[in-house]
């Protein structure tokens, strides 16, 4: 009997037995396998390389170096491991212990120390390998700028991809610790300077140590770029302005492109790459000179009396004065009698004024004469017939269309009329208007061009626009010759009020502006075109709250121009 | 004369250990090709000397073995008492003897000594007349050696004395009362023991009871014991061809944890296939017993399977999470001299019964 009992406890047993492992393998086997498959395989995800981008002279102004990481496995890592890890790092033994104990994908996975540590460390910690079980190197490409902030602006930064975008991108192209083009080239050419990922199916056993490759897939790099800005350029006139609230640009007018672009202050984009640059990068987003803002083309200003430019185009286009128009300048202009008197920037007056001498002197009463003829909405017609307003098609990130007001626009917006005073502040370029700077040195371009349509570019393309038709402005030739002599005389007439530009054995055309800017300093301008036969670049210079343009921006023109020549023209 | 002797061994039973052991070697082989050394030639040596063993057990004879059970059982508690001062640490627990050469593992034959005192004394005893000393004798024979293994610490071998006693007492006759009481007694005593249990075995303990508890620590071996049995889904995936063993995620794979190696490499059918060949051992061990009329055999043999029979149940059952995590070996088929040295002597006590069942 009691034997019975026995042989029943045994038949359970082995029964037990059996329908266990019938229930783990067979009705749970497929699960167990997948789990068993993922324990084995582990994907290694390989970034491809981005693609670097020079400038017109092929020097690198976007590279990729190696960044090393501290790392260390915690399962090997000794005690008196710890001490001499604190010591190395400058940190706490505690602070190691918490490292070493930040979660981690799989048992055996390295925990990363301390990112990007700089040479001598690496040495160090190299030459201690043996003292330091379970620590190592891990190495990884980063993005790199060699120049720093020369240029960055244009060529912007990266940033961490964030998980909209990671869900959104392309497996083959977005991983989850990718880094994306946050500002300039690397944001608009994000995708081509990407590439392609690839990876590596490997086997690793339960230390995660690699047995063998299972699949591999080789990533492609990224397309390279060249930009058409010149670094040994951008680099001088940076020197320029350095200390300064300011931008200036250069636009070659042969291919339309522009051989630099400089805002001051600038900021070192590598700080954004660099996981030590975590406090420097808070910096630049704090800082009330805003640094990461590109002034050329992302912020928009009053452009004071370039704008007169366009109001003369208009009011010779619209027949409303010739050239030989003359008005007197008293110092100042009334709408009527009694009325509100309009102040030109010279109180004793100008006296007796045709047009070329009205953009000589920058007569402003001779102006408000012009805008009173021809009107608010002509002058803003001509005005966006001239680029203003509008964004440009450049390659940059952020840009700031500027604004060109008209009486619909103030109903729109104000739900006011448009009253005359108004007129005759636009007239010389204050009131509402907004331009950015590049807006203006696209102006300066197309009238260097007789009246060309031009769309500044970043990309160096020698080929570009050579099989497309020429488009023009609707503005006759004959009129943009008239506003050119008067910018030649900006510069070379003794009355002129951009003298201080003036080149020895050279004829330099442009237009000075003081945009008052209230309570602060008015914004000092200066656009224009050089040479004036046959001329080969435009620029733009404006100094936020800098002062006169007369003084402080043709200043700047001069020196910038001195550059162009010692780098372009050597004797 | 050599043919009439074999024809008086169990030939069925003598074959399944054969065919266990040759098992054991092509596992112990699978799970320890790559790492260069030679567990298979050692094992086989071993197996050689357990045969050796095993004729010499035959020609003495079990009653042999139960005469001098007693000196048997002093010298297997010397040897947990040498251990205990003077034992080497293997795994965080001191359970081995070296011998120069080889080492040995007290508690291996602590077991099998107990086992033969156990007979040895229920066998010369009446459950009708001295019931109530015998049992306390019993638990106290048992006792001691399960407190000096439990000390080494060895949760796995101590818990295994429990069925050595229990069984054979069943067997014996003694009163289902006093069988609950000194189970009950167990129960009641076992918070003591949890105090006497050392951090990594409560750990276990708790683990088994949930096992995603501590995944990367405690409860890894588990974890990762159960998806190599379950990954070998109904036919495996091929000898040598396991991975969790194969890439170390099992640990310990060519000693406790072999059975693993061989569910996931031989699949459902295979492990059954296994489950089921112990199965017929344990059959041919109760047959065995009902055919000898010696008390004290019958108690000896009682004892031997319920030390084979819990020992595969602990074992297989903790692969794939009916047990918590023990160390407890396959017999014949985990890697290991001592147990597969013992196991072999046992089947020698075995073939020794069933050879003189008819001396009377």
């Amino acid at each position: 009997m009691r034997l019975n009992i026995l042989k029943g406890i045994v038949l359970i047993g082995v029964c037990a037995l059996v329908l266990g492992l019938f229930q783990t393998q067979v009705f749970q086997g497929g699960y167990y396998r997948n789990l068993s498959e993922e324990n084995r395989i582990r994907l290694v995800p390989e970034e491809a390389p981005r693609g670097q981008v020079y400038d017109r002279a092929g020097k690198l102004l976007a590279t990729n170096r190696a960044s090393y990481h501290l790392v260390a496995t915690p399962e090997d890592v000794t005690p008196d491991v710890y001490p001499e890890l604190a010591h190395l790092l400058k940190i706490s033994e505690r602070e190691v212990r918490e490292r070493m104990s930040s979660p981690r994908e799989y048992p055996f996975a390295p925990v990363v120390l301390l990112r990007d540590i700089p040479r001598e460390l690496l040495f160090k910690v190299e030459e201690l390998r043996p003292e330091l079980p379970g620590v190592s190197i891990q190495t990884e490409t980063i993005r790199s700028y060699p120049y720093g902030p020369v240029a960055a602006h244009i060529i912007g930064y990266l940033g961490k991809i964030n998980q909209r975008e990671y869900e959104k991108g392309d497996r083959e192209r977005f991983g989850m610790e990718s880094l994306i083009g946050r500002s300039g080239i690397e944001k608009i050419y994000d995708l081509r300077l990407r590439g392609f990922r690839g990876g590596k199916q490997v086997e690793v056993n339960a230390r995660g140590e690699r047995i063998r490759v299972v699949a591999e897939k080789t990533p492609v790099p990224g397309e390279d770029l060249t930009l058409a800005i010149d670094l040994e350029f951008e680099k001088r006139l940076m020197e320029l302005i350095k200390d300064k609230k300011a931008t200036v640009a250069f636009l070659d007018l042969k291919t339309n492109e522009l051989m630099a672009l400089v805002s001051s202050p600038a900021f070192n984009p590598n700080v954004f790459v660099s996981p030590s640059g975590a406090a420097e990068r808070l910096q630049f987003l704090k800082d009330r000179d805003s640094p990461l803002l590109e002034r050329g083309s992302g912020a928009a200003y009053p452009p004071g009396s370039v704008f007169k430019l366009v109001t003369a185009l208009a009011a010779l286009e619209s027949g409303k004065i010739t050239p030989q128009t003359t008005f007197n300048c008293p110092g100042y202009f009334r709408l009527k009698p009694g009325g509100r008197a309009f102040h030109c920037w010279n109180e004793k007056g100008h006296g007796s004024v045709d047009l070329y001498r009205a953009i000589e002197r920058s007569c402003n009463v001779y102006f408000y004469n012009v805008g009173r003829l021809v009107g608010a909405d002509t002058l803003a017609h001509y005005a966006r017939e001239l680029g203003l307003g509008q964004t440009l098609d450049l390659e940059m990130t952020n840009m700031a269309p500027g604004l060109v007001p008209d009486s619909m626009w103030k109903k729109n917006h104000f739900k006011q009329e448009w009253y005359p005073g108004e007129t005759l502040s636009f007239a010389v370029g204050q009131s509402y208007l907004l331009v950015s700077p590049l807006q203006i040195l696209r102006l300066a371009a197309m009238l260097a061009k007789d009246g060309e349509w031009v769309e500044p570019k970043l990309i160096r393309n020698p080929a570009r626009g050579a099989d497309e038709p020429k488009k023009r402005i609707a503005i006759s030739e004959k009129n943009i010759k008239v506003i050119k002599q008067g910018m030649l005389k900006v510069v070379n007439s003794d009355y002129g009020t951009g003298q201080l530009a003036r080149i020895d054995f050279d004829q330099l055309a442009g237009k000075t502006g003081t945009a008052q800017a209230p309570p602060k300093a008015p914004h000092a301008w200066m656009t224009g075109f050089f040479p004036y036969q046959n001329p080969e670049i435009a620029f733009v210079v404006l100094l936020e709250h800098g002062g006169s343009g007369g003084i402080n921006a043709a200043r700047v023109v001069k020196q910038a121009i001195h550059i162009w020549k010692e780098l372009y023209q050597p004797v | 004369m050599i043919r009439r002797w074999f024809k008086l061994l169990p030939a069925p039973l003598l074959r399944n250990v054969l065919i266990l052991t040759v098992v054991g070697m092509a596992f112990i082989y699978s799970s320890t090709f790559r790492t260069g050394e030679d567990f298979v030639g050692r094992q086989g040596a071993w197996a050689l000397v357990g045969l050796a063993s095993l004729v010499v057990t035959v020609a003495l004879g079990y009653r042999f073995f139960l005469s001098i059970s007693y000196s048997l059982y002093a010298l297997s508690l010397i040897l947990l008492l040498v251990v205990d001062v003077a034992g080497a640490t293997r795994l965080g627990a001191q359970r081995w003897i070296h011998l120069g050469l080889f080492s040995i593992q007290p508690s291996e034959i602590a077991k099998i000594a107990t086992v033969l005192a156990l007979a040895n004394f229920l066998g010369s005893r009446n459950p009708v007349e001295e019931e109530g000393r015998t049992v306390l004798g019993s638990v106290a024979l048992v006792g001691v050696p399960l407190l000096l293994i439990m000390k080494q610490p060895d949760l796995g071998s101590a818990s295994l004395m429990i069925p050595i006693v229990a069984v054979p007492l069943f067997l014996w006759g003694v009163r289902y009362r006093y069988l609950v009481v000194t189970l009950l007694t167990g129960f009641l005593a076992s918070p003591f023991v949890w105090n006497l249990l050392r951090d990594y075995q409560k750990k276990r303990i708790l683990v088994f009871l949930n096992p995603q508890l501590d995944p990367l620590k405690s409860g890894y071996t588990a974890i990762q014991s159960r998806i190599a049995v379950g990954a070998g889904g109904l036919f495996g995936k091929g000898w040598l061809h396991g991975t969790q063993s194969q890439l170390d995620f099992v640990p310990e794979h060519h000693t406790d944890f072999i059975f693993s190696v061989i569910a996931e490499e031989m699949g459902f059918l295979g492990a059954a296939s296994l489950v089921i060949l112990y199965g017929t051992l344990f059959y041919q061990i109760i047959q065995l017993m009902e055919r000898t009329t010696d008390v004290k055999a019958k108690l000896l043999a009682v004892g031997i399977l319920s030390l084979f029979f819990f020992q595969v149940l602990i074992n297989i059952g903790m692969s794939f999470g009916l047990f918590p995590i023990t160390g407890i070996t396959l017999p014949f088929i985990s890697y290991g001299g001592s147990s597969l040295v013992i196991a072999f002597t046992a089947i020698g006590l075995l073939v020794s019964i069933h050879k003189e069942r008819s001396i009377f």
